[in-house]
């Protein structure tokens, strides 16, 4: 049986343009047999059904995201496909608290770089999307892709790479802290700043967060590897190195308008980047776009072309995405996102916890029908005693009458017509 | 009056000129009876209230504010937010003196808690938040940085920032029956006792935890999560071996704060869990559980 790698396409001279794909790219290259797999670049993330890429497809089991697919492996194998067989305890708590740094602070820059700079993103990277994606994935996946990295990274405070949130930022700040003096007036009032000027002169204080930032990753990294060949020993790669090689990659080697990531790695960490530089050489070649959409390139990556989308698919991507920015829908469908990791087999879970875990997913759908069910009950009252007190069954009548009507309500039957005596009238019986 | 001589051929003018000020006066003037009313006002007269004041001894000590109840709060009982309890015991560890006032969210100026009041120098009132409180603590006690001792500290950090953390927020918010048991006894019912606000915040509660988890990955694996906590856990416990306290310093630190900080509340009966995962995985590492128990001891 052959595996199917299925990953988001290449980008940037890079077999990927994901740096967790990148990272599974290089396991599989370093480790199984090149014709025991294929690189399949469908860029799409919801032929898994974790609509999530990576995804390792055998048979009819589908495996998403690195760690899990780096278990899987083992599990397939019997242990002969894994890298890190041989690191002693020491060593394997290394792996895991390194991945678990390279992963979290890594993936932070990465985003900064390639999506929330806009210059960046949209003169490079969301070309780079147009190239691998097929309609309609291509106008719907990167403005995802967009606002998930920007969510992503606004804890760290650095919008003013993201051109954007600049201006809105601008706007509100114009009327209220220049009046109140908080911002030095020459700051903030540059008439119509074009993009570069901008982000030539990105702020001082984000300047020194991006230095501590970028230190924050490359130097414990520049030192843990000092002058071994590899990151973990001096012997043999581990699932560290691919992880490395896969997010650093994206640091170092995209040719981007604004390239304070790649200065900054260079300047920091120079021997890690000579590292990277040389590993993805060896692991990945230099990859164009077109290699991964022909069957027999000259390429050193087993590539397959992807299957052309058929119509079925289309359909339902329209039809997702549809749902999706749909309000109610959408609730709906982030619970089932849960439930289909409870309920799939070889979640791992145990008999009880995979009950418990998708009693509350049902639950919470439940929630969900149930404040709909309260909507749609509250309309149809509504709807009935706007019928019971006779506005539709009186539509030709004015404004007024139905005001009144209202006012009436519950006492008596809206009359034909209303004269002001007889109310009166009515009104002093009852007083 | 000589000038009403020179005018006289518009004789109209003068009685309009001198009535005209009188209506715009009479115009804005309140009238007569309202006056009369107004002028009755103020009624009555109170002295002016007292300046809001503590019924304990603040003035010459640091106030820590965290999430805790106030029985807790006195005693100075380790705070039920992991957060809190890595400052609270971190101040503890480096021998500054605080009391605990209980608090939320809402009250800090930084939108989170924990966040210090320090005692010293009088007269200022600047809130320390949790992000300067190690700078702070520094410059109080003359403590180590212990970031620039081992280039591990920052790297098993982030195991527990991020795979610990994920697996905590899961544990304590999605998981439905922990959330009916020990989320909503602890953070929503104490607010409020209006049912509304609380099913509000408790749905609010929860919508931040599942958005902080789809933040990295597009689904909510539950078991992914646990596994990745399991595999923090057997690295933390191999970085311990067989020392004392973290990195084999004579004195517990930050980064023994931060651990003891998930695993006295993964452990702690009181927290009255309903399903606890992570205390299985935790009990399988007996130099982390011994560890805690030493560190409960300052309390």
């Amino acid at each position: 049986m052959v595996l199917e790698l299925h990953v988001w396409g290449p980008g940037f001279s890079l077999p990927s343009i994901d740096p967790q794909c990148l990272a599974t790219i290089a396991y599989f290259s370093l480790l199984v047999p090149k014709d025991s797999w294929t690189l399949v670049a469908s860029s799409d993330p919801t032929i898994s059904p974790t609509q999530e890429l990576p995804a390792l497809k055998n048979g009819s089991t589908w495996v998403s995201r690195f760690r899990n697919i780096v278990d899987y492996l083992r599990q397939y194998s019997n242990g002969e496909w894994d890298l890190d067989r041989d690191l002693s305890a020491l060593e394997k708590a290394d792996n895991v608290a390194f991945s678990s740094f390279v992963e979290a602070r890594a993936q932070a820059l990465v985003d900064l770089s390639l999506y929330v700079t806009s210059q960046n993103y949209y003169n490079t990277t969301s070309p780079a999307y147009g190239a691998i994606l097929q309609w309609p994935n291509q106008w719907i996946l990167p403005p995802q892709l967009h606002a998930a990295a920007k969510a992503r990274t606004e804890s760290l405070g650095l919008s003013s790479l993201d051109l954007e949130a600049v201006q809105e930022q601008q706007k509100r700040d114009h009327s209220a802290d220049v009046a109140a003096g908080r911002i030095p007036q020459n700051f903030i009032r540059r008439p119509r700043e074009t993009v570069s000027s901008m982000l030539g002169k990105a702020p001082q204080q984000h300047q020194f967060r991006l230095e501590a930032l970028t230190r924050e990753l490359f130097e414990p990294l520049e030192d843990f590897l000092g002058d071994k060949t590899h990151m973990l020993s001096a012997k043999a790669p581990s699932s560290l190195d691919c992880l490395a090689i896969g997010y650093l990659s994206l640091a170092l080697i995209p040719e981007l308008p604004h390239t304070w990531l790649r200065d900054l790695m260079l300047r920091k960490a120079p021997r890690l980047s000579k590292y990277i530089e040389r590993r993805r050489r060896e692991l990945y070649g230099v990859v164009n776009v077109s290699d991964a959409f022909t069957n027999n390139g000259r390429s050193s990556l087993p590539w397959r072309a992807p299957e052309r989308a058929r119509l079925a698919t289309i359909g339902s991507t329209l039809l997702n995405t549809l749902a999706d920015s749909t309000p109610i829908l959408k609730d709906i469908r982030m619970n089932n996102r849960l439930r289909e990791a409870a309920k799939s087999s070889d979640s791992g879970l145990s008999e009880v916890e995979s009950r418990t875990l998708s009693a509350y997913a049902g639950a919470q759908g439940r929630d969900t029908l149930i404040s709909i069910a309260t909507v749609v009950g509250g309309f149809a009252a509504l709807v009935g005693y706007m019928v019971h007190v006779g506005v539709f069954s009186a539509p030709e009548g004015d404004g007024e009458e139905e005001q009144q009507g209202e006012e009436e309500e519950g006492v008596t039957a809206l009359p034909e017509s209303v004269d002001v005596s007889d109310f009166l009238g009515n009104v002093r019986v009852q007083s | 009056m000589t000038s009403n001589n020179h005018s006289s051929d518009i004789p109209d003018q003068r009685p309009d000129s001198r009535t005209e000020p009188r209506r715009i006066r009479d115009f804005f003037t309140v009238p007569a009876p309202i006056k009369r009313v107004f002028d009755r006002f103020p009624l009555a007269t109170y002295p002016s209230n007292e300046l809001p004041h503590y019924s304990w001894p603040t003035r010459y000590r640091n106030r820590l504010f965290v999430f805790s109840d106030a029985a807790g709060a006195r005693r100075g009982r380790p705070s039920f937010n992991p957060q809190c309890l890595k400052w609270q015991a971190y101040l503890k560890f480096v021998g500054i003196d605080f009391e605990l006032v209980p608090s939320n969210n809402h009250a800090s100026p930084s939108g989170v808690l924990p966040f210090l009041l320090p005692a010293l120098p009088t007269g200022t009132s600047t809130p320390i938040p949790s992000g300067k409180l190690q700078k702070w603590a520094i410059e109080e006690v003359h403590c180590e940085e212990e970031q620039q001792l081992n280039l591990r500290f920052e790297v098993y950090s982030s195991l527990l920032d991020n795979r610990i953390r994920n697996a905590w927020l899961y544990n304590l918010y999605l998981n439905h029956e922990n959330f009916e048991a020990v989320a909503r006894r602890l953070y929503v019912d104490p607010s409020t006792t209006n049912p509304l606000v609380r099913s509000v915040l408790a749905s609010q509660l929860q919508q931040a935890a599942r958005d902080e988890l789809l933040k990295t990955s597009s689904y909510i694996d539950a078991s992914a999560l646990e596994a990745e906590a399991a595999e923090a856990l057997e690295a933390l416990s191999t970085l311990l071996g067989d020392d004392i306290h973290f990195f084999n310093r004579p004195n517990p630190g930050l980064f023994d704060a931060s651990v003891f900080a998930y695993t006295h509340l993964i452990l702690d009966s009181k927290m009255d869990w309903k399903y606890n995962r992570l205390e299985q995985l935790l009990s399988q590492h007996e130099n982390l559980v011994q560890h805690r128990e030493r560190l409960l001891k300052f309390f």
